[in-house]
């Protein structure tokens, strides 16, 4: 008897044991990349919990979210796809919050490019002569759009529209013009920090684009403590650092 | 109609058809030839070849298309040569589009081509050879007829291969509106966005239409051909 209660109570124990390593799931812009991965490899080292991060346009993730992905937080380099999901119905409420900023810049490929001053009405399309200009896709992903309205307000999106070479991501963008396939491209300045075959040639003025704010949200799908740990541990000073350091800009 | 679709979807399906076109017709000859020497010729280095002509089907086609890039982009190899000499770009063109599209399709034509040569029967041909007929005159009265319902069977699934590329088309040369947007690209491009399955759903079924009519047309010629060489 003796030792049949404490085989049961040593099983008991067993199942009751919290710490078992949840895995977090999320979807994040691809400009995220470099900062984040760091912020997760801090957080899984600290906590034991695994994250896996998907990037990709800020876009995509939202349509995969709308139908069903099985994603626990969501970090949108723009208010629009975060608006699109919270009409879905599937942010968990009071949980939304604006993470960074960031800054929009015209790379061009080499280590040192010569910077260029950019105004309305400055000669983009000569610039580039008959090279392409590499940008993410213009109505769909947040750095494409900004760029576009950037563009726009310097009254040169009409003359460089047939120039410009879409991508389905920023990080994409950005890899055309480290490669040097293209010469010129229009990217984040964290994108720019993070890639050393390219230069920041001129940098967009803020109020020529909607203001770049990253908003981040858990999702309804998120049940274990370790989403909500994640959440919160994305704005804590050490990630902070992390994002700073790539270029970001703290709003919170 | 012509509401039912945007300007820039029509742009896209003729940039489809345009660019599976000078695919299919540009890769025809080489395809012949290398389909040819693998049917009927020994030589050092023949299983290299059936190896590298097959690559393409059983690689990524993003893989297809980064090789693509690296070798004939602005910076590579053969691309900077291209550029220097000839004044040939195919990054971000509608040619590289086609290369793209020739390349992931080449070996589906070079296997239906092969099969028709290893399927003549030789005596035919060396009946033509005893009545005195030179070689490429026995080819060409002789093994092309015989052959040619493969080669149309080969162009037709190199064709439809092509219309359908899209890993090594937007890995190569990426999608500009007009250039290199294809109609798979053009698919793509709409189901990245929110709300935009309806636009999707309307190039989906031009893709099947389009489709649906090049294989009724390539089984009538297909018909033909064969009632003509069967002499009725």
């Amino acid at each position: 008897m003796p030792q049949r209660f404490a085989l049961a109570s040593a099983l008991a124990l067993t199942l009751a044991t919290p710490g078992h390593a949840e895995e977090v799931v999320v979807f994040a812009a691809a400009s995220l990349k470099t900062a984040l991965d760091a912020v997760a490899a801090d957080f899984e080292a600290a906590t034991g919990h695994g994250v896996t991060i998907s990037y990709a346009g800020s876009n995509a993730l939202a349509k995969q979210i709308i139908e069903g992905a099985p994603a626990d937080v969501f970090i949108s380099a723009a208010v629009n796809w975060m608006d699109e999901v919270e009409k879905a119905g599937l942010l968990v409420d009071g949980t939304r919050r604006d993470l960074l900023g960031n800054t929009l810049v015209l790379v061009a490929h080499g280590k040192d490019a010569v910077p260029v001053a950019i105004g309305p009405g400055f000669d983009l399309a000569g610039l580039l002569g008959d090279g392409k200009l590499s940008m993410a896709m213009v109505d769909a992903v947040p750095a494409g759009q900004y760029g576009k309205a950037s563009l726009e307000a310097l009254g040169i999106w009409e003359a460089i529209e047939p120039s410009v070479a879409q991508s389905e991501n920023v990080r994409a963008a950005l890899t055309l013009v480290a490669l040097g396939e293209a010469p010129y491209g229009i990217v984040y300045g964290s994108d720019a920090v993070s890639d050393d075959s390219v230069t920041v040639v001129a940098t967009f003025q803020a109020n020529s684009h909607p203001p770049i704010v990253y908003p981040g949200a858990l999702l309804t799908g998120a049940t274990d403590a370790a989403d909500r740990a994640f959440f919160e541990v994305l704005s804590s000073e050490v990630s902070d650092a992390r994002f700073a350091e790539q270029g970001f800009v703290i709003l919170n | 109609m012509t509401d039912w679709l945007t300007p820039d979807d029509w742009q896209a399906v003729a940039l489809s058809l345009r660019v599976s076109f000078w695919a299919t017709l540009v890769s025809l000859p080489l395809g012949l030839l290398v389909a040819y020497a693998l049917a009927r010729w020994r030589f050092w280095g023949k299983q290299v070849l059936n190896g590298l002509v097959h690559l393409p089907l059983i690689l990524p086609p993003v893989v297809t298309g980064y090789l693509l890039l690296a070798a004939f982009g602005r910076r590579g190899v053969a691309g900077q040569v291209l550029e220097d000499w000839f004044g040939i770009v195919l990054a971000f063109r509608w040619t590289g589009a086609a290369l793209a599209a020739a390349v992931m399709a080449f070996p589906l034509m070079v296997r239906a081509m092969r099969l028709a040569i290893e399927a003549v029967d030789h005596r035919l041909e060396e009946a033509a050879s005893t009545l005195g007929a030179s070689r490429p005159w026995v080819f060409a009265t002789v093994t092309l007829p015989l052959i040619l319902p493969g080669i149309i069977a080969g162009a037709i699934l190199a064709f439809a291969k092509a219309m359908g590329e899209f890993g090594a088309t937007i890995t190569f040369v990426s999608n500009i509106p007009g250039q290199t947007q294809t109609l798979p690209s053009a698919i793509y491009t709409a189901l990245q966005v929110p709300g935009g399955e309806g636009q999707a759903a309307r190039l989906v079924w031009v893709a099947i239409l389009v489709a649906m009519g090049a294989l009724a047309l390539s089984e009538w010629v297909a018909r033909i051909v064969a009632r003509r060489i069967s002499g009725r």
